[in-house]
């Protein structure tokens, strides 16, 4: 049970109203933090599909470097055996000539 | 509130922005000061308001949010609360003079205790809640709650039993 002096005190610590503007301020507020909000998601996808994009062109470009390396070698490796084959027919037929010309 | 109808933020802040005003401003004793930290715990509270599942875990929530926001925004900005007459418009008189002279008086004094001695009267006596509400509301054990009670009012009763002394 509260005594007079404690009503006295509930009396002064009685509610008060917030200026008449109060509740459209904090509206305002709220959709303004709202589109923030919405902005620093959209910022955020946007800094993920750019980070997407660039792992995948740098990986596609990577791709590509390697498979033209790997054919490099192969087209090396295909000129050496064709020069190998023409040193040996040359060889052969240099042979050839010299019997044909003993004969 | 109409627990048929589907719970909206706009309809809780009508409802409660006087509570959570109140609450500021007897702590802070300054309008615009109290107008802010109502406002960040709308903002607060619209954050996460899906959240709630009931009427009674919303007001609950805003008082505890509403103490705690006041007591941190005297400690960032170092605000005194103001001792005597503040600039907030004077409420209508509606009893004797003298009535409206010993309000003002205790609310000058409710402003020069200590912080949370202070917020535990303001819950206690604008909210009506009970030490252990009070003690949930702040995170204080509810022993200390009922000192402060017990100190505040002493003081109170000192001071005021005084100051009509003088004025008789």
């Amino acid at each position: 049970m509260m005594d007079d002096f404690e009503k006295q005190i509930q009396d002064a610590l009685a509610r008060k109203e917030p200026s008449p503007f109060f509740e459209a301020r904090v509206l305002g507020a709220v959709k303004r933090q709202a589109r923030d909000r919405r902005a620093s998601m959209r910022m955020w996808w946007a800094t993920v599909a750019a980070a997407l994009v660039i792992a995948i062109a740098g990986s596609a470009w990577q791709h590509q470097r390697s498979e033209q390396a790997r054919e490099d070698a192969a087209g090396r490796e295909a000129k050496a055996r064709l020069e190998l084959a023409l040193r040996i027919t040359s060889v052969k037929l240099q042979k050839i000539s010299q019997k044909v010309e003993g004969i | 509130m109409d627990h048929a109808e589907p719970r909206t933020f706009a309809a809780v802040l009508r409802a409660q922005q006087s509570m959570v005003f109140s609450i500021a401003y007897h702590f802070l004793r300054d309008r615009p000061a109290a107008e802010e930290v109502a406002q960040d715990v709308f903002l607060e509270l619209h954050k996460r308001f899906e959240k709630f599942e009931s009427d009674t875990h919303i007001l609950f929530w805003l008082r505890k949010v509403a103490s705690h926001r006041s007591i941190d925004y005297v400690r960032k900005r170092k605000l005194q609360a103001a001792v005597g007459l503040d600039d907030a418009p004077a409420p209508s008189v509606d009893g004797q003079p003298e009535d409206h002279f010993l309000n003002r008086r205790l609310q000058s004094l409710i402003g020069s205790l200590p912080e949370k001695p202070r917020m535990v009267m303001v819950l206690r006596y604008q909210e009506d809640m009970m030490p252990e509400e009070i003690a949930s509301a702040m995170d204080m054990p509810v022993r200390t709650v009922k000192s402060h009670l017990q100190r505040s009012l002493a003081m109170l009763r000192e001071k005021i039993d005084r100051s009509m002394g003088d004025v008789r």
